[in-house]
């Protein structure tokens, strides 16, 4: 017996090792994605602040400067940065498993850790993005600063974990379900005006509110605006109804990704 | 030990359910080296996933109580469009090992020189068994499962596999899918055959080669 390795598996050691995993898998993203020169990954921060800074230009151009009595370029920062960060995720999530089998040649990483890093990259790309492009538009005076941080990072946070919640569920269920797969691009398109990224729920009539208020990713734009726009916005969320469903996402995802192995068919 | 019991695996294909392995039950214990014979699409590899924890059987068991190696073969385990420090980098920090140690030995070991720092998609099969090799023995596992035909072709290499495995590393375990008798006759002290996907545990590695040469 030259070395033996003798293991105590303890809840600590096994969280321990999964945490090592995570960031061994985060890391390897990024050189898989972005390559090793230099400041490639960079391009966590790139791909968004393109995207937000795009939209965000091109609405401030050629929309009214205000809509409904709020201003468009804080509109659409404060709409656009949390509706990518759920797209991503989520089209990083389609078919994780397959195009990455390779890893699962080691017991110890998970279906579970390879969503964790893509959606954390993902999330804290768009994130360090969003700030950038909030702290340019705010200097270069297209926005005012937000009137209340707390309830933004608030709606970051439900944001960050609605959108792990759908990465994991749209990882699983394309293994599944071939159907599912093709579906995805499309229900992710179709479901844009219940994001509320492009309009608020006051603006609706009384009547119809409750159908955007079912959207938890509508429920956090609000906060974010709340938090941006202060009293000069009304804006309506259901912090309870919001939290319930995000968590019931989140463990339908967790479920759903503990099972899914039995469906995948590694290649590799 | 590793212990499967009544591992059962079915893929789905177009033309209906496939029933690969139908009731397999072995035992390895620590040490113990095992050459599993069967022919082509007997479900050998697939056993051999089984026990690496690869692929999920369909029901049945697998329990492990010492660190397993992933199924080293000419595919899997590796990030194509990664070099192959990348990937040895990967795989040091998800097995807790150094990274400079493992560095080392595999330049020695594999022999890759400059080429490690080329996308593994880019190496040749053989190229990729060698640094499976030499990742494998530097992360020391206490059972190695092979498949075979990454050991035959480089004699050279296949000398020093054989060094480093079956000399240095006599204590560790073994489980070997073969189809060369004389590999398995030469390498290994247990012998269990595969067959309509039943398995059957054989007293003698001799017994097995008989029974696979009468099939």
């Amino acid at each position: 017996m030259t070395r033996q390795i003798k293991r105590h598996d303890t809840l600590f050691s096994n969280f321990f090792l999964q945490y090592k995993v995570i960031h061994a898998l985060i890391l390897r993203e990024l050189h898989t994605r972005y390559g090793r020169d230099n400041l490639g990954f960079l391009w966590v921060i790139g791909e968004p602040i393109l995207f937000c800074a795009g939209v965000a230009i091109v609405w401030t151009a050629i929309r009214p400067a205000r809509e409904h009595g709020l201003a468009m370029t804080a509109m659409v920062v404060t709409g656009y940065v949390p509706l990518t960060m759920w797209r991503h995720c989520m089209a990083r999530a389609i078919k994780a498993y397959e195009a990455n089998g390779s890893l699962l040649f080691h017991r110890q990483v998970t279906p579970f850790d390879i969503i964790t890093a893509r959606s954390f990259l993902e999330i804290i790309g768009t994130v360090m993005a969003g700030l950038l492009v909030m702290f340019g538009a705010i200097i270069l005076g297209y926005m005012q600063p937000p009137q209340d941080w707390s309830l933004i990072v608030l709606a970051l946070i439900y944001q960050c974990f609605f959108s792990f919640a759908t990465a994991l569920l749209a990882a699983s269920l394309s293994e599944m379900s071939d159907l599912v797969e093709k579906f995805v691009s499309v229900i992710s398109y179709l479901s844009l005006p219940f994001s509320g990224a492009f309009i608020m729920v006051t603006w609706l009539p009384l009547r119809y509110q409750w159908i955007l208020m079912l959207s938890p990713m509508a429920n956090n734009m609000e906060m974010m605006r709340g938090g941006q726009f202060g009293l000069e916005a009304s804006v309506r969320y259901d912090l309870f109804y919001d939290t319930w469903m995000t968590g019931l996402l989140l463990l339908v995802g967790i479920i759903l990704t503990a099972d899914v192995r039995k469906h995948l068919e590694i290649t590799g | 030990m590793i212990k499967c019991a009544d591992i059962v695996k079915e893929f789905h294909t177009p033309s209906g359910v496939r029933r690969v392995l139908n009731g397999v039950n072995c035992e390895v214990q620590r040490g113990e080296k095992w050459g599993v014979l069967g022919h082509n699409g007997a479900g050998k590899s697939t056993l051999l996933r089984i026990i690496g924890g690869v692929d999920l059987p369909t029901s049945g068991q697998v329990e492990r109580d010492m660190s397993i190696s992933w199924p080293i073969g000419f595919s899997g385990a590796f990030q194509g469009s990664l070099s192959g420090l990348d990937n040895l980098r990967f795989i040091a920090r998800i097995y807790s090992r150094n990274y400079e140690e493992m560095r080392r030995f595999v330049d020695d070991f594999a022999e890759l020189g400059h080429q490690l720092r080329e996308p593994v998609k880019n190496y040749s099969s053989g190229m990729r068994a060698r640094l499976a090799f030499a990742l494998s023995i530097a992360i020391e596992f206490e059972c190695y499962l092979i498949d075979e035909v990454v050991m035959v072709g480089d004699a050279r290499f296949a000398q020093r596999c054989r060094h480093e495995l079956f000399e240095k590393r006599s204590d560790r375990s073994l489980v070997i899918v073969s189809h060369s008798m004389d590999f398995i006759k030469e390498t290994c002290d247990h012998s269990m055959v595969l067959r309509d996907g039943k398995m059957t545990i054989c007293a003698s590695v001799q017994e097995g080669i008989d029974m696979y040469n009468n099939f």
